[in-house]
C-alpha cells in the first residue's frame, strides 16, 4: 500500500458534496411519486384493455423494461436534441428516471390489483360501500401492503440510477463528485465518501418508506 | 488535417460488432459467476445461524445500496493504488459478478427458504443424508421455482453491463459513444443500440413470463 | 578479525545495493515490459481524437509514439475521459498521461508533473448570431463546458465572482458531449481552447460559428502527469520534452496538426513556464 490518503480536502468540499446528495435524493423521490402515479394509469389502461391506450402502455413497458437505463438517459439527453427537443440534464435524468419507473411499476400494480379476488369488492358493495369507499378502504390498502417491497426496490433503483446523471453533466452527487475530484485529483477519498452517502440516503429512503408504512397500513407489512 | 468529423461507413461494422461480442462476453461472465456465488451464498444465507447472516448480510447489502458506476470506479481505482492495475475487462467482470451475486443470493435464499423444513425432514426420515436431502430435495424444488426471478436479474445484469464503459471496456455503449463523437450523429446510433438491447432482453422476458404463468396455473 | 568485519560491511553493502536495484521504478518498469501504457483524451482535437477507421491520432497520439520510440518499447494508447486521467495513472493502467493536463498545484499535490509541453488559451465558441464580444457578455447566454475541466473551474469562479449564478451554465461529460450540445442547440456558447475551436471551424458542422473573446488573464499551461512518487521517471519525461523542441519533432507535429510552424511566444512560454 503506497497511497497516502488526504482526506482534508474532501473535508473542505463537503458542502459541496452534500449538496449533491439533496439533488440525488431529490430527483428520485420526484421520479418515484411520477412514475407511481403514471404507472397506476397506465396499469388500469392495460387491465381493462381500453385500446388505443393500451397499446401506448405495452409499448412503454417493454421498451423501459427491456433497455439499459444509460441508453435512456442518453436518449432523452442527445437523441431528444437531434430533434431539436432540449431538456437540461436535471430534465433528462428526471424524466428517463420516471419513464422506467412507469415501466417497472405498471406491471407491479397489475399484479398487486389482480392479487386481491373480486370477491373481495362485491361482498364490501353488499355492505353497502360506494366504489370509491371500496377502493379507498378495502382494495388499495391490501394493494399497496402486497406491492410495499417491490415498490421501495424500485425507490432504492431510482437512486442507484439517478447516478447516470455523471454522464450527462448533472450535478447530483456522482457529477458533482467528479467535478470535485478533478480539482484536486483526490479519486479515491472523493469516491469513497460518495459510496458512504449512497449507502446513507438508500437507509433513509427505507427507513421514512418504513414508517410511513407503518402509518398507513397499521404496522402490518 | 483530416475532417473530424465523417459519417458511419461500412468500415465501421466492425467496430460495432467487437463492441455487441464484448457486452454479450462480459454478460455472460458475470450472470456465470454471479449465479455460482450466488448460489453457495445464498445458501449459507439460507443455512447458517444468525451471527454468520448479519455479516454476509451486511456486505450484500453495501453492494446492493452503491451504484455500481461508483463500486467500478471505486474499485479499480483503489485496486490500482494498491499496485495492481487489472485491464477494464478482468476489473469490470469482477465488479459485475460481485454485484450481479448480491441480487442472486437473495433469489437463492428466497427459493431455499420457501421449501418447507417438513419435506426436508421427510427426506431425511426416509433415510437421505443432509446433503442427500438438500441435492435431490431442496435443491430442485427452489431452483424451478425462482427461474422467473433469477432470469429477471440475469435481463438486468445484460443492461447494468453496459456501466463498464465509464472504466474503459469497449462495450457496445463506448463503441457507440465514440462513433458519435466522430459522426455527431446520435439519434441513428442511439437507435440502433436500443434496437439491440431489445432483441436480446425482450424474447427473454416473454419466456419468463410464460414460465411464470406456467407455473402459477 | 578485521577481514571479518571488512566482510560483514563488504555484505551489508551488497545486501543493500541489490536491494534497491530490486525496487524497480516506472522507467525500468515500461522498458522490461517492452510496452508504453500512454493515457490520451481522444475527444479533443487535434491533440487527440478517433480518426475515421476508429484509430487514435492527434498532437499527444503522436508524443506518445515518440516516446515510445526513443524507449524502444510498442507505443499502446490509452483513451481516456478528462475525469479518467488520474485514476488510470493511480490504478496503474496508463504510465503516463499526455492529456493537456493543467499544472496547478492542488493538483500537483496528488500527482507529478513534468515541465509544460503545450500552452493553451481558453476561449468562448458561440453559435451563429450569438453577440459576445467580451468575456462579461457571458451574463446572458447559456454556456456549456466539459465537466472538471480547468476552463469550467475558470468560468464558474469567474461567474461567481460577477454574481451571475449557475442557472445559465450546463456541464458536459467530455469536450465532444460539449461540442455535440452546442451543435444541437442546448447552450449557446461553450468554452474550450482555442486549438480545439480552431479545429472546429474547419469543418462544415462548424461553419458560421464563432471563435469569441478569451477567458480573461489565463493561460492553460499543461504538463505531462505520471504518478507523484516516480521521480526518475518524470526526469526523463522532462529530458523527453526538451528533446521534442530541440530536435524539431514538436514543430513536426504543430505543422502537421496546426498548419504552421510553432509561434515563437508558444516556445517561449514552455521556457518561460519551466
Amino acid at each position: 500500500m503506497n497511497y497516502e490518503f488526504h482526506w482534508n480536502t474532501v473535508f473542505q468540499h463537503m458542502p459541496e458534496m452534500l449538496m449533491g446528495a439533496f439533488v440525488t435524493l431529490h430527483v428520485s423521490v420526484l421520479s418515484m411519486l411520477i412514475g407511481i402515479v403514471l404507472a397506476v394509469l397506465l396499469a388500469i389502461v392495460k387491465m381493462n384493455n381500453i385500446k388505443p391506450f393500451s397499446y401506448l402502455a405495452t409499448t412503454w413497458v417493454e421498451i423501459a423494461r427491456n433497455t439499459p437505463a444509460l441508453f435512456q438517459i442518453y436518449m432523452a439527453y442527445f437523441g431528444l436534441g437531434a430533434l431539436g427537443i432540449h431538456l437540461s440534464p436535471y430534465i433528462a435524468v428526471l424524466s428517463a428516471l420516471v419513464f422506467v419507473n412507469t415501466g417497472y411499476l405498471v406491471e407491479t400494480f397489475r399484479g398487486g390489483f389482480q392479487s386481491i379476488p373480486a370477491t373481495q369488492y362485491h361482498a364490501s358493495k353488499s355492505l353497502g360501500m360506494n366504489s370509491f369507499q371500496v377502493y379507498r378502504y378495502v382494495i388499495l390498502p391490501q394493494m399497496f401492503r402486497r406491492i410495499y417491497h417491490p415498490m421501495t426496490n424500485q425507490f432504492v433503483w431510482s437512486i442507484l440510477m439517478s447516478s447516470l446523471g455523471i454522464l450527462v453533466g448533472m450535478n447530483e452527487l456522482s457529477g458533482e463528485t467528479q467535478r470535485l475530484q478533478s480539482l484536486s485529483f483526490r479519486t479515491l477519498e472523493y469516491f469513497i465518501v460518495a459510496a458512504c452517502l449512497y449507502y446513507l440516503i438508500t437507509k433513509l429512503v427505507l427507513f421514512s418508506a418504513g414508517l410511513a408504512s407503518k402509518k398507513l397500513f397499521k404496522g402490518e407489512i | 488535417m483530416g475532417s473530424f468529423f465523417t459519417p458511419l461507413s461500412w468500415n465501421d461494422s466492425g467496430f460495432i460488432l467487437t463492441g455487441v461480442m464484448n457486452t454479450i462476453t462480459i454478460s455472460l461472465v458475470a450472470i456465470i459467476a454471479g449465479t455460482l456465488l450466488g448460489l453457495v451464498v445464498g445458501f449459507i444465507r439460507s443455512e447458517a445461524n444468525k451471527a454468520a447472516n448479519t455479516a454476509l448480510g451486511a456486505v450484500l447489502d453495501i453492494l446492493r445500496s452503491v451504484p455500481l458506476i461508483i463500486q467500478l470506479i471505486l474499485f479499480t481505482t483503489y485496486i490500482g493504488a494498491m499496485g495492481h492495475p487489472l485491464d477494464p475487462f478482468v476489473a469490470g467482470s469482477i465488479v459485475l459478478s460481485l454485484y450481479t451475486m448480491a441480487f442472486m443470493a437473495e433469489v437463492f435464499r428466497g427459493g431455499f427458504d420457501s421449501v418447507h423444513g417438513s419435506m426436508i425432514t421427510a427426506a431425511r426420515s426416509l433415510g437421505m443424508t443432509y446433503w442427500q436431502a438438500v441435492r435431490y430435495v431442496q435443491f430442485p424444488i427452489s431452483l424451478r421455482a425462482i427461474f422467473p426471478s433469477w432470469l429477471g436479474v440475469a435481463l438486468s445484469v445484460i443492461k447494468d453491463s453496459a456501466l463498464v464503459s465509464v472504466i474503459g471496456y469497449m462495450e457496445l455503449l463506448r463503441t457507440s459513444e465514440q462513433l458519435i463523437s466522430r459522426t455527431q450523429q446520435p439519434l441513428e446510433i442511439l437507435i440502433g443500440v436500443g434496437v439491440f438491447y431489445f432483441i436480446i432482453s425482450y424474447p427473454l422476458s416473454l419466456y419468463g413470463k410464460y414460465v411464470e404463468r406456467k407455473m402459477a396455473v | 578479525m578485521k577481514l571479518l568485519r571488512n566482510l560483514a560491511i563488504a555484505a551489508a553493502t551488497v545486501t543493500a545495493l541489490s536491494s534497491s536495484l530490486v525496487q524497480a521504478d516506472q522507467l525500468d518498469t515500461v522498458i522490461k515490459r517492452g510496452t508504453l501504457n500512454c493515457g490520451v483524451v481522444l475527444d479533443f482535437p487535434p491533440m487527440g481524437y478517433f480518426d475515421s477507421n476508429n484509430q487514435p491520432a492527434g498532437f499527444d497520439v503522436d508524443y506518445c509514439n515518440d516516446l515510445a520510440e526513443v524507449m524502444g518499447v510498442k507505443s499502446n494508447v490509452i483513451n481516456l475521459t478528462w475525469g479518467d486521467r488520474i485514476p488510470s495513472l493511480i490504478s496503474g493502467k496508463t504510465d503516463v498521461v499526455v492529456g493537456s493536463t493543467s499544472d496547478t498545484l492542488e493538483r500537483a499535490k496528488s500527482v507529478g508533473f513534468t515541465y509544460p509541453y503545450f500552452v493553451f488559451k481558453f476561449q468562448v465558441f458561440t453559435k451563429p448570431g450569438v453577440a459576445v464580444s467580451t468575456f462579461d457578455d457571458l451574463k446572458n447566454v447559456k454556456v456549456g463546458a466539459a465537466l472538471g475541466t480547468t476552463y469550467e473551474t475558470e468560468y464558474l469562479a469567474y461567474a461567481e465572482k460577477m454574481g451571475w449564478g449557475k442557472s445559465n451554465y450546463t456541464s458536459f461529460k467530455s469536450e465532444n458531449d460539449a461540442y455535440l450540445g452546442l451543435y444541437q442547440g442546448k447552450v449557446d456558447a461553450i468554452i474550450s481552447t482555442n486549438t480545439n475551436i480552431a479545429t472546429k471551424l474547419q469543418t462544415n458542422e462548424f461553419k458560421g460559428y464563432v471563435a469569441g473573446p478569451y477567458v480573461p488573464n489565463y493561460d492553460d499551461v499543461v504538463g505531462l502527469i505520471a504518478k507523484r512518487d516516480e521521480v526518475a521517471w518524470i526526469n526523463y519525461l522532462n529530458l523527453f520534452l526538451v528533446h521534442q523542441i530541440r530536435d524539431g519533432k514538436m514543430n513536426d507535429h504543430y505543422n502537421k496538426h496546426f498548419g504552421s510552424d510553432v509561434p515563437a511566444d508558444l516556445i517561449q512560454s514552455l521556457r518561460d513556464n519551466k
